[in-house]
């Protein structure tokens, strides 16, 4: 007889209408879960060094599993070996002992309190383990491709027994501490996979070989895991399903499936399916990669297997998963970056807030975060990782109401406004233009998906709507409307100016802004340099390139894109490449002439580069109305690329952080 | 300012064969320290053997990110050969990939290389020059072959130090 942990009726609630394959049940194992939904396992870097849980840790989980509605939230991958060669970031969960319990029991309690099912993971992280020692352990000594990564030690047979046992002394301990589901991770590059590889896998005794033998220690894992979990608590496994490592020789599709019907055979309630590694060259969740590019993937494995098939990978909308799981191509939908940056996505969806929303655009920046041994953060969403601070996450009352004066429409000024907004204040939000969003608006305009990059105006426009901040949109604000309004405080987001060096030809017909050329108002000819090696440099760069233009980036900084973060910075450098791009970098402009511009290197070479147009990306802050404001006597602040030229995230947490303390 | 290209041009050779002239002189000073804390009981050999295992594991290393297996095993192989290649390109070598009339090899021709002329510059003896270098390129292949899990090996056919006029390489599937 099946069981449920928690009872949830959706029926009264609208997203239930219009997705009801999110809505409805589904039966894992012994288990019923009462939607469609799943927080996948996402590590955070939040617990502590040794590997115990913290607060920080238990309020993130909490919030991601009252988001779930009853749906499934796991907890991060746990490392299982006392010699922590298994684990592969600072802040990862640790179930090598029996004192790691009472922390791992907090966070299924947590999980609990929100009614959702409590989901825990086994996660030895392989190759891109050992972050606190010298050698990494794999199924063969196969050198690494990325130098962030440790040596590799070939595994004994001893050591891979051993490993067997950890993984089923870890699951024990996750059955104590209350959790009701049970995964394993054989993803992205971690031991499970490194076994299952042919990249990897070098072995010619029984754990090598054919994918039977590669198979065989998951096997081993599997079925010693679901012995202990016995009929009630589910098993599943999160399998590749394309490792994308063709380049140097990985895996074939057909084996990948071959794993899944292995897995299957062993046991396991459900698969979940992934595609690539960390070392495959092949883009497959950042934002160049379209919404349900990987529904293949799911589709695939559901004719290879019977358990139910989950699958997170650029799953952003619900309207995607609705329609793979109505057309029989999955069975649950998984996230992990869209509940980084809004925990309360899919309870919204739920409860037909959709413009509610905060949503995530692929960045990668929380990637590149925990790779660097640095805690959890998000882009876009400035309360991620700081949830068990309520002065930050869930900030106060204003004690004085304050009429506020929020110059700049974009991203920072929006952030602000409904934050101080809904404090109490009363917000006036002024913009020159007659819509909002800064230069946003043109910066989205930029090929390879930065039109998502608007949705997080969308969504602080809504939010500012609703917490009753007062737009003034065509109104540039001057010395005399200060003085008229005479506001309480006043919050600058102008955005940046556009830095215009004099006596080197600027002056120029053929010079034009970024924002000119990524909106059409400003034509260029075929031939362009563009100054400024930054986002928007490059923005514009692959803009024009894509029109069939030659464009050459100038920049000061040593490379193109310092402003990227490196887990995206990759794709750049690609289409640069791509798209015939040619960057002088470690550079400046010296001269701009009829037809060509003079760049000089840092040490003071000089180069002609011929071109019809040039166009301006560098920036500075804009001190824009500082003075009067302060001349009056009237607090101020200053925010986003007014403050510091910067990027989006920037803006957004300067925009939140000024809004919660005003 | 007018733009002189020939100015411009002649400082960056100039600059860029001083850089180079460095790399040579940068190693055999760290040679003489090296010898110098080992102390008389090693042979000179034996330590510059080390550091070459030591500069072959890492250009190895380096050479990883760069191959590819996708266009099969003729292509991946001069693209080893042509990092082989490139690699003694910056030390300021004329350096030639040629395809073998054998399949899946190919031959390294250096026309010219510095090194020999900066171990002369230390007093080094030729000999050790060959087998520092054999050393090395021997060793850059052991990372190679256990990543793309292959056995290519690289043998020398004649070398500058040697008086042979070139150095000849060959680069083959065992």
């Amino acid at each position: 007889m099946a069981k449920l942990l928690f009872d949830w009726d959706y029926s009264s609630y609208p997203g239930a209408k219009k997705y009801p394959h999110l809505f409805k049940p589904i039966q894992i194992g012994n288990l019923i879960i009462p939607n469609r939904i799943k927080y996948a396992a996402t590590e955070d870097n939040l617990n502590t060094r040794e590997g115990f849980i913290t607060d920080a840790d238990v309020a993130y989980i909490r919030q991601r599993a009252k988001g779930v509605v009853g749906g499934i939230c796991t907890m991060q991958g746990v490392y299982m070996d006392r010699n922590r060669q298994g684990q592969g970031y600072v802040g990862q969960a640790a179930a090598w002992d029996d004192k790691f319990i009472p922390g791992l029991r907090r966070l299924a309690e947590a999980i609990h309190a929100e009614r959702a099912v409590a989901g825990y993971q086994l996660m030895h992280c392989g190759r891109v383990g050992a972050v606190e020692v010298q050698y990494c352990q794999g199924p063969s000594a196969v050198p690494q491709r990325l130098r962030i990564f440790r040596p590799v030690q070939e595994m004994t047979k001893q050591d891979i027994k051993q490993c067997v046992k950890e993984h089923v002394e870890a699951a024990r301990r996750g059955l104590e501490a209350g959790f009701d589901i049970m995964e394993i991770s054989g993803i992205v590059g971690y031991l499970i996979s490194n076994f299952i590889s042919s990249y990897t896998n070098r072995r010619t005794d029984e754990y090598g070989g054919d994918i039977r033998g590669r198979m065989r220690f998951v096997v081993e894992i599997i079925q010693e895991v679901k012995k202990l979990c016995g009929k009630d608590v589910p098993l599943g496994i999160r399998l590749c399903a394309e490792e994308l490592l063709d380049d140097v020789r990985g895996n074939s599709p057909e084996e990948s499936m071959e794993t899944y019907k292995i897995a299957e055979e062993a046991g396991v309630d459900y698969i979940s399916v992934t595609a690539g590694w960390q070392e495959s060259i092949v883009p497959v969740i950042s934002r160049d990669v379209p919404m349900g590019s990987w529904i293949h993937l799911a589709k695939r494995a559901k004719e290879h297997v019977k358990v139910p098939i989950q699958m997170a990978y650029r799953l952003f909308k619900p309207d995607l998963p609705n329609q793979a799981i109505g057309d029989g191509h999955l069975d649950m939908w998984e996230m992990c970056r869209p509940m980084i940056a809004d925990p309360l996505m899919p309870k919204k969806v739920l409860e037909g807030r959709e413009e509610d929303i905060r949503h995530c655009v692929a960045c990668n920046l929380c990637l590149a975060r925990l790779f660097r041994d640095a805690p959890m953060t998000c882009y876009i969403n400035p309360v991620c990782a700081h949830e068990s601070d309520p002065k930050y996450a869930d900030p106060e009352p204003a004690e004085e109401k304050k009429k506020i004066m929020i110059v700049g429409g974009g991203p920072a000024g929006l952030e602000c406004a409904y934050v101080a907004a809904r404090r109490g204040h009363e917000v006036h939000l002024y913009e020159k233009r007659n819509e909002l969003g800064g230069t946003l608006i043109e910066a989205s305009k930029a090929p390879y998906g930065d039109d998502e990059l608007f949705n997080c105006i969308r969504y602080q426009k809504t939010q500012c709507e609703k917490a009753g901040v007062t737009f003034h949109l065509g109104t540039e604000v001057t010395e005399e409307v200060i003085k008229e309004e005479l506001p309480d405080s006043v919050v600058l987001a102008t955005g940046p100016i556009y830095s215009k060096p004099k006596g080197i030809g600027l002056d120029r017909a053929n010079v034009v802004n970024v924002l000119d050329v990524l909106s059409g108002k400003a034509k260029v000819g075929d031939k362009v340099v563009v100054w400024g090696n930054r986002k928007p440099g490059i923005g514009v760069a692959l803009y024009l390139a894509k029109q069939g233009k030659k464009v050459t980036i100038v920049g000061k900084d040593k490379s193109a894109g310092f402003d990227v973060n490196p887990s995206f910075k990759w794709r750049y450098m690609i289409y640069l490449r791509q798209n015939g791009v040619t960057a002088y970098n470690d550079c400046d402009i010296e001269e701009i002439k009829e037809g060509e511009v003079m760049v000089k290197t840092y040490d003071g070479y000089r180069i002609p580069v011929k071109c019809d147009s040039v166009v301006m990306t560098e920036r500075e802050a804009n001190p824009g109305l500082k003075e009067v404001v302060q001349r009056e006597g009237i607090e101020l602040f200053v925010i986003g690329d007014a403050l510091v030229p910067r990027n989006l995230s920037s803006a957004v947490h300067d925009g939140y952080r000024i809004g919660i303390r005003i | 300012m007018a733009f002189d290209a020939e100015r411009e041009i002649s400082r960056l050779w100039g600059n860029l064969h001083s850089a180079q002239d460095e790399i040579g002189r940068t190693y055999y000073r760290w040679r003489q320290a090296a010898l110098k804390v080992a102390g008389p009981g090693f042979k000179p050999l034996d330590v510059s053997l080390k550091a070459a295992e030591v500069i072959g594991t890492e250009i190895g290393k380096s050479f990883l990110p760069r191959l590819n297996w996708l266009k099969g095993e003729e292509v991946w192989l001069m693209s080893l050969a042509n990092s082989y290649a490139g690699q003694w390109i910056n030390h300021g070598a004329v350096v030639k990939v040629e395809k073998g009339s054998q399949p899946f090899e190919a031959f390294i021709r250096w026309e010219r290389c510095p090194w020999p002329t900066s171990a002369k510059e230390y007093g080094v003896p030729m000999e050790e020059d060959v087998l520092c270098c054999d050393k090395i390129l021997q060793t850059i292949l052991l990372d190679v072959n256990v990543f793309f899990n292959v056995n290519y090996k690289i043998e020398t056919l004649k070398a500058i130090p040697r008086g042979q006029g070139v150095c000849l390489r060959r680069l083959y599937k065992a």
